[in-house]
Formats: structure tokens, sequence, C-alpha cells
């Protein structure tokens, strides 16, 4: 047991080790993939937390992203406040919005939660839209970061690198404390939950915040990396898909499974976007289907359980069969 | 002293009155057996003590306070510890994890909950399974997780429904020794059994009810030779 946690351990610094060292040897555009990556890793890896962990599956988590690229954008270009301020504030706004809906949404399970969120996005979008303060459907600037262009890329990369470190750390100290065992029996069942003294509203609400903190980090970066935000692309279902479709590919439910999830995605559509100009999303579609078909509990049950072949993927169509 | 006063309890499913102005108390110490045929109000009596369902008129008290409006959690905290008769195990958590996140009411700190899970696992003779996901216990050892999961919240007052339901005969003396064995710690038990070996072996006294309706009280014998109640069960099974 302990030579496996040390044959982990280095298995992962090697693996940080890389990614830290990534940008020093890439191109632009390269470091650009990989900061794209991270983020998305951020993203699914808070959805995970509440979708996967504790079983609400939300579709409107990017509601948080946006909420953390607006606060950052009038925090810093209308307020004049610097990054690192923008930064947590826009972390903290998140997760007190997802506080304020949570309470509501919370209290709906299964498609109903999964429809209420949507809506919430929809909402935020519309509301955006039509604000003074965010400057409408014109789209609000932010200042650019006083950089080199190859600084600017080292900034975000990096800024991308630490909070999804932030993210797993912090997701690894829950799951084992009682609130990650609370979140689990949650989503395992509910009224057990509760009649082991579980506050399962409490719990649920604090998921959901935590969930909204990180996504709000990843858009905080997002804003000042783009310089510029517009409610369409900020507030995108689009972006909701993903992040579920990378936690699901990966592993819902485990640690380091929307991580996986994010890379291979990312690498996957980018991929076939070269191959196939046109079709590609018809091809990436499919492959999602399969993956989901094949291996319900993502890429990281295979790499995990070192199994693969007919017989796996015939006993996991048997466990879940749809 | 009694620890728990169920007092005129009555819940109404729209027009159905699943429980009808029922009393009764659970002493400290004590077995109490709550029997009647099947849809005469045994687990939805369950549900108002844990604060599922609110409760539509009369008051429950435990240990003198009325919990009445309490949430469930709340009520789990205050000492009561239930099972259901659905059987609810978290599938996908291992024995020692379930055990483990009903610890958590009693303590904050892993290592302290994880310790405590496994001398409840010890003492439901569970310790072997710790590992195994709790989806892949046989039905005894699900029903046992049932219990197991409620005693680790540290009850006063355990609510046991239907936990001997779908035992083998050999299956079925394990639990009455295990229930017996949870009354010698100090825990006062209420337990609804359809199994009449087991209701009469283990029960201190019985309270028995037909459509919702108090039909007797007493100890086994008393019961098992009240002519409403052989009425309630005869006719039951004529049906
Ligand atoms: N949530 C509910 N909504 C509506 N009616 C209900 C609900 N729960 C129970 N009932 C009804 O209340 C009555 C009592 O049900 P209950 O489950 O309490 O019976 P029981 O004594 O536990 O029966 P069994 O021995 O079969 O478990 C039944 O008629 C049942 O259909
Ligand atoms: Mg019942």
């Amino acid at each position: 047991m302990e030579k496996k946690k040390l044959q982990y351990a280095l298995i992962g610094g090697f693996i940080l080790l890389i990614v830290v060292l990534f940008p020093l040897v890439s191109n632009n555009f390269i470091i650009r993939f990989g900061t794209d990556i991270l983020m998305f890793a951020i993203m699914a890896s808070a959805w995970n937390i509440i979708g996967g962990y504790t079983g609400y599956a939300s579709f409107g988590n990017v509601v948080f992203f946006g909420i953390g690229g607006y606060i950052t954008a009038i925090l810093m270009e209308k307020a004049g406040m610097h990054f690192a301020v923008a930064y947590l504030a826009a972390g903290f706004g998140a997760a007190l919005f997802a506080v304020l809906i949570g309470l509501p949404v919370l209290r709906l399970h299964g498609h109903y939660f999964a429809i209420a969120t949507l809506g919430v996005a929809e909402a935020m979008k519309a509301l955006v839209q039509n604000l003074e303060i965010t400057e409408g459907n014109s789209g609000i600037y932010l200042p650019m970061l006083d950089l080199s262009i190859k600084g600017q890329y080292y900034f975000f990369f990096y800024m991308m690198l630490g909070t999804l470190i932030l993210t797993l750390l912090l997701t690894y100290l829950v799951l084992n404390a009682k609130l990650g065992y609370s979140l689990i029996a949650i989503r395992e069942d509910e009224d057990a939950a509760n009649s082991v003294g579980i506050n399962t509203t409490l719990s649920k609400t604090i998921a959901f915040a935590l969930s909204g903190f990180f996504t709000g980090l990843a858009g905080s970066i997002y804003a000042y990396q783009q310089a510029f935000l517009k409610p369409g692309p900020a507030f995108s279902v689009q972006t909701t898909v993903k992040m579920i479709v990378m936690a699901v590919f990966g592993g819902m439910g485990k640690l380091f499974g929307p991580l996986i999830g994010a890379f291979s995605i990312e690498i996957i559509s980018e991929t076939l976007s070269n191959y196939f100009l046109v079709a590609h999303t018809l091809f990436f579609g499919t492959v999602v289907i399969l993956a989901i078909v094949f291996t319900p509990k993502g890429l990281i049950d295979m790499i995990t359980q070192r199994k693969f072949g007919i017989s796996y993927f015939l006993e996991n169509i048997r466990e879940h069969r749809i | 002293m009694a620890i728990l006063e169920v007092k005129n309890l009555t819940k109404a499913f729209g027009g159905l009155l699943a429980v009808n102005d029922v009393s009764f108390n659970v002493e400290e110490g004590e077995i109490l057996g709550l029997i009647g045929p099947n849809g005469s109000g045994k687990t939805t009596t369950f549900n108002c003590i844990n604060q599922f369902f609110p409760v539509t008129s009369g008051d429950i008290r435990f240990k003198g306070k009325s919990i009445v409006g309490l949430k469930t959690h709340q009520i789990c905290h205050l000492g009561i510890g239930r099972t259901f008769q659905v059987i609810k195990p978290l599938a996908r958590m291992t024995v020692l994890e379930n055990i483990t996140a009903s610890a958590f009411c009693r303590v904050n700190n892993i290592n302290d909950a994880q310790e405590e899970a496994l001398r409840i696992l010890e003492f439901c003779g569970l310790a072997d399974h710790n590992t195994k996901l709790a989806r892949s216990l046989p039905l005894a050892g699900r029903k046992r997780l049932e219990i197991a999961r409620a005693l680790a919240t540290k009850p006063k007052l355990l609510l046991l429904d239907e936990t001997a339901a779908g035992l083998n005969p050999g299956e079925l003396d394990e639990a009455i020794d295990l229930i017996k064995k949870i009354r010698d710690t100090g825990i006062s038990i209420l337990v609804v059994e359809h199994i009449m070996k087991v209701i009469m072996t283990i029960s201190d006294r019985i309270h028995a009810i037909n459509f919702g309706q108090t039909i007797a009280e007493g100890t086994p014998q008393e019961v098992a030779n009240n002519p409403a109640v052989i009425k309630a069960y005869l006719g039951e099974e004529r049906a």
C-alpha cells in the first residue's frame, strides 16, 4: 500500500514537472492550447464536485464562469482594481451566487435540477446583455496585461495551472473530511444521508459554492486573458456541455477523472478538426457516445484498473444497462 | 421513564388516514414491538417520528421534549436512529465508508469517525467485509449494514423497520441476537416486524395497530391472544 502511494506520488510529481516546464520549450500557439486545457480541467473538476460527487448534474455551471469574468472586468475596468483583487472577488462572488441560487434550486432533483440550473445561466446571460454596467451586448474591455507577448502567455498558463492545483488540492481535502463523505452519501441516497444526521441542504450548498468558486476563478483568468468579454460566449451553454462531457469522459466522482477528460477531449477534438474540417463535430460526437457506452466509468477507471478489451467493455455495458 | 412518547399521532395522505390517533410510549431500555397487517401504518409512524413527513396532528416527545417540526438530521443528532424497510445502502461506497459517513454524526475528525465505524462493524459482525462495496453484500449483509449505519450515529432510541424480513432461519437467529445485544448496550428499541417468531421473542411489550388505529397493547402473550389482533391477522389472510 505504502509502496503504491510512493509510486503514484512519483508519477504525479513527474507529470507535474513536465507541465510546469512545458511552456519553456513550446511556441505561443501550443502554450495557449495548454492554457485552454488547464482552464477546462479546472471547470470540469469544479463541475465534478457538484455533479460527480454530490450527484447533482448542473447544466448551468457556465454561469459561474461568466460571473467570474464579468466581476473581473467590472472591478478592473470600472473600479481600477488590481487583477489579484478582481481574481479573488470573482471566486467569492461566484460562490456567493451559488449559495443564493442553490438554496431554491438544490431542492430539486434530477432533471428538474438540470433544467433549473440551465435556466439560471440563460437568465443571467439575458440580464448581463441588458445591464449598463456590463455594457450589454456590445461587450466590455479589460485593461491589457502589461507584459511582453511571451510573458503574457506564461502568465495565463501558470495562473490556470496554479488554480487547477488549488482546485484539486481542496477537493482532495474535502474528500478526506466529513464534507466529502456527506456529499457522496447524498449522491448515493439522500434520504439515508438525512437519516444519519447529515445536514443535506447545507452540504449541497457548500458543494455548489465550491464548484462556483473554482469556476469563477477560471472565468476571471479567461476574461483577463481575452481582455474583452461578451455575454454570448461568456455564458455559452456549450461551455457547460463541455465541462460535463469532459468530467464524464474522464471519470465522474474521481479526483483526476475530469483532468484526464479535459486533456483527452481537447486533444481528440483538436486532432479531429485538423483532419476533418467540416465533419469533425460529427466524429467528435461519435467518439463521446462510444466512450460513454463502453466506458461509463471514464478513462480513469480503465487506467487505474489496468483493464482494457472486450470483456471490460461488456462488463461495463452489463452493469450500466441503457 | 418513557424515552419516546407518541401522543394522538395522526398522519393523513389526502383523504387516507395512514395513522389515526395512535398513542404509545417506549420506556427507557425496553424493546417495544409495533405490529399490524400490511398497510396498517407502521412505516408511516416511523416516518413521522424521524420527521420524514410532517405530522398532521398529535405530538411526539423524545426525552420529554417535543420533536415535531424539527428536521430529519436534527432528529438523528438528538439520538434517534432508524433503518429503512426498503433498505438504502450507499451502494457505491464501501462498507467502511458507509458507516464512517454516519459516524461523522458525533465526531468531526476522519480518524475518530473511522475508528468508531470499525468498532460498530465489529459489533455487528461485518468487520470482514470492510473493503467491499455495499451493493456487493448479500441481503443479510445489507440488512446488517442498515442497522450498523443507524448505530454509528450513537442513538439512544433505535427504530428498526423489518430488518429480519427475507432472512433464512439461521440468519434470523443471528438477527435476534444482534437486536438483543444492542438493547443490552442500553439503547431503547422500537421494532416493526412481521415474523412472529422474532417479534414475540425480542419484544418486552407489543403495540398492535390496524388501519392506522391502535387495536391492542400488552405483553407478547396478551397481544397474541387478543381477539382484535387475531381477527386483524386472520381477516387479512382470508382476503
Ligand atoms: N408517501 C405516501 N403517500 C401516500 N400514501 C402513503 C405514503 N406512504 C404510505 N402511504 C399509505 O399509508 C398506508 C400505510 O402505509 P405504511 O407503509 O405505513 O404501512 P406498513 O404498516 O408499514 O405496511 P407494511 O407492513 O406493508 O410495511 C398505506 O395505505 C400506504 O399506501
Ligand atoms: Mg412498512
